[in-house]
């Protein structure tokens, strides 16, 4: 049978864990062959230090003998019959765009914390925080780390935690969708079993954590018809057109509204993965047989359900995080098509305090509220609506400079 | 081994062979006739209603398994693909490591420049090596088939790099997420034809599949699919373990990756 996978990113600045962490968990579970593991040992030794389960998932030559991660990686665990892959991202300040790759998909987030004494919660530990609940994931373990180089205090604990709750909740997290466990990554305390070492510490060890998260109900979804169309395929008699459907179901013989233009169009076929099929529901590629033929090849078209209104705009209200330099002229790229725009800051967001800040304009590493101008209609909705059509990145020449989402 | 949800993994890769096709005038998939490249095929006829619309490479050596290269010449007239063969030399003076480099990546340089690809679909997968996982879905290689593993380009939500070097191109992986036992389930389940050398032959079975000079068999009774699903099910050993490359020294796939190799 197969598994349900959680898709689960790490958080949190530099050298607080995160690698560490999980490849200890994928030891503790035996989710790794011994092969990998007497590689990791050897690779650590020929570096002169003591074993670094890190390196099950650190393989770059220059990420073990830097001990830093540089680039994204994904690790699968499965445990008490749930099953969860955890993504690896960088904590460098100028590596947050393989930390935005990682994260970008992922359903919830491990932060990590370290309760050494000079570490603690950092700019790049809000940062992170901040990059992950405008991406849209709503629940967070944090895992202050670290708890043998502070004497397993409770103190150093609870120093950490009402440190960091003010933030959460300015940045948006409920205080319910948030849960902290005191760890040792390193040492195996709360992983799989509750330490000793922290007889104060009430709740349930991290691995059991994740469990009770993975078993929560997730919304059932939005039935609301949306498809965007990625292209054609064949030519002549043969054209079809190809496209996604990002929710609800549709039908054969069903007419459907395409926006921008708000014309209706009849599907005569269906076909989902090479086979004619009478419907194809959210999640699924499809190809289309249309009564008529549309402009253009259709691609970042979106199709709704007849009796839907459709949406367009030529201005955008955004919520955006520069990655890179990000002037007033710039492109987003949306449904898969690339949009000259003009971007206006309404203002910016710092986000290690959350807060609103004066600035002139969109700050590297920063966010900020912004108006989007299009000499052209797309079609977005807001986030908190369609999770596909409410989001999309920034681009100038071939870089991606940006990201946004969609304000309701 | 997580069995993963394959409908769910088909829906993905579809999608992204479908936005290289869409994205790119010019492009071509690899095809080493192994389970993954043959299984990535059967996804790309579901993603085009039958048709393969792009060119298929193998890069012969002249050292494949006999079996292996019957198996390309059926299945090849069997779904109707254009096939490219593009020959490399084997030195016998060099071996291992610089083989694959040397000759793979020499032949593939050679194609490249002869049809002016701009893309090529490559069938591998993040648990197949800790070097490979750390992959993106569309990753650019400059005039020189250099991976910049050190400074790839962002790749949020679905938004795929289209970062193309002048004479560069880029690497299409559709198959990232599958693991090992999901390609099995997904052949077994399509009736996907596949080499039979990864059946066991008196107590013995390829796992893995490279050249008949640096891959070695493995223990294994498995004669059908389904023991095969049930063998990796349960393993402990590493998928690549029968190929020799992989183990010369430190950093080797790394390496071989960031000179252009799969």
């Amino acid at each position: 049978m197969s598994t349900m996978i959680n898709e689960v990113t790490l958080l949190g600045h530099k050298d607080h864990g995160k690698s560490t962490l999980i490849g200890r968990m994928l030891m503790d579970t035996h989710s790794v062959s011994k092969a990998r593991i007497d590689n990791a040992k050897m690779m650590s030794k020929r570096l002169g230090r003591k074993f670094e389960p890190g390196f099950l998932l650190d393989s770059f030559e220059e990420e073990q003998e830097g001990a830093l991660t540089i680039d994204t990686t994904r690790a699968q665990i499965k445990y008490r019959g749930s099953a969860f892959e955890f993504i690896d991202v960088p904590g460098h300040e100028e590596l947050i765009k393989n930390m935005i790759s990682g994260a970008s998909n992922a359903s919830f987030a491990l932060l990590m914390v370290s309760a050494k004494g000079d570490e603690g919660v950092e700019d790049q530990t809000k940062r992170h925080l901040f990059l992950a609940k405008m991406m849209g994931i709503e629940s967070i373990i944090v895992c202050v780390n670290k708890m043998d180089t502070v004497d397993y205090s409770e103190r150093r604990f609870e120093e950490i935690v009402g440190g960091l709750r003010p933030f959460l909740s300015n940045v948006g997290f409920a205080r319910n969708s948030v849960i902290f466990v005191p760890v040792s990554a390193y040492d195996s305390d709360n992983i799989s079993r509750r330490s000793e070492r922290m007889g104060w510490y009430r709740g349930k060890p991290l691995l059991d954590l994740l469990v009770d998260l993975s078993k929560r109900r997730r919304s059932s979804g939005d039935k609301t018809l949306r498809i965007i169309f990625q292209g054609v395929m064949g030519a002549g008699d043969d054209l079809k057109y190809i496209g996604r459907v990002v929710s609800g179901s549709l039908n054969e013989g069903e007419q459907i509204v395409l926006m921008p233009t708000g014309k209706r169009v009849m599907i005569e076929r269906i076909f989902v993965k090479g086979r004619a099929k009478q419907t194809a529901r959210s999640g699924e590629n499809v190809a289309l047989v249309l009564d008529r033929h549309i402009a253009g090849d259709g691609r970042g078209i979106v199709g709704y359900g007849s009796r839907h209104r459709g949406v367009r705009s030529k201005s955008i209200d955004a919520l955006i995080f520069a990655i890179g330099r990000i002037g007033v002229r710039a492109k987003i790229r949306s449904n898969g098509v690339e949009h000259q725009c003009s971007i206006k800051l309404v203002n910016g967001i710092d986000t290690t305090t959350g807060g609103a800040a004066a600035w002139s304009g969109v700050r590297e590493l920063e966010a900020g509220r912004v108006v989007i101008n299009l000499n052209d209609y797309i079609c977005v909705e807001p986030f908190a609506k369609s999770r596909e059509l409410g989001r999309f990145t920034i681009h100038s020449g071939k870089e991606l400079v940006g990201i946004g989402i969609v304000n309701g | 081994m997580i069995k993963q949800d394959i409908n769910k993994l088909e829906e993905k890769s579809i999608f992204i062979i479908r936005e290289a096709k869409t994205r790119f005038n010019n492009i071509a998939a690899l095809w080493s006739m192994g389970k993954d490249s043959t299984a990535m095929l059967a996804i790309a006829r579901n993603a085009f209603l039958g048709k393969i619309p792009f060119p298929v490479i193998h890069i012969d050596n002249g050292i494949d398994f006999p079996e292996s290269y019957k198996f390309r010449d059926d299945l090849a007239d069997r779904w109707g693909m254009e096939v490219i063969v593009a020959k490399s030399k084997i030195k016998p003076e060099i071996s291992g490591y610089s083989c694959c480099g040397a000759n793979k990546t020499v032949a593939l340089k050679g194609v490249l420049k002869e049809y002016g690809f701009e893309a090529l679909i490559v069938s591998i997968r993040r648990d197949e090596h800790a070097v490979r996982a750390k992959e993106r879905y569309v990753s650019p290689r400059d005039k020189n088939f250099s991976w910049n593993y050190k400074d790839q380009p962002a790749e949020v939500w679905d938004s795929y790099s289209s970062k193309l070097d002048k004479r560069g191109h880029l690497r299409i992986h559709p198959l990232l997420d599958w693991n090992e036992i999901d390609i099995w389930s997904y052949i077994k389940r399509n009736r996907i034809p596949i080499n039979p050398l990864y059946m066991s032959n008196n107590g013995y079975r390829y796992r893995s599949l490279g050249c008949t000079h640096c891959t070695v068999p493995i223990r294994s009774n498995a004669k059908s699919i389904d023991a095969i699903i049930r063998e990796l099910e349960t393993t402990k050993v590493e998928e690549r373990s029968g190929r020799e490359q992989d183990k010369e020294k430190a950093y080797i796939m790394e390496k071989l990756r960031s000179l252009g190799y799969m």
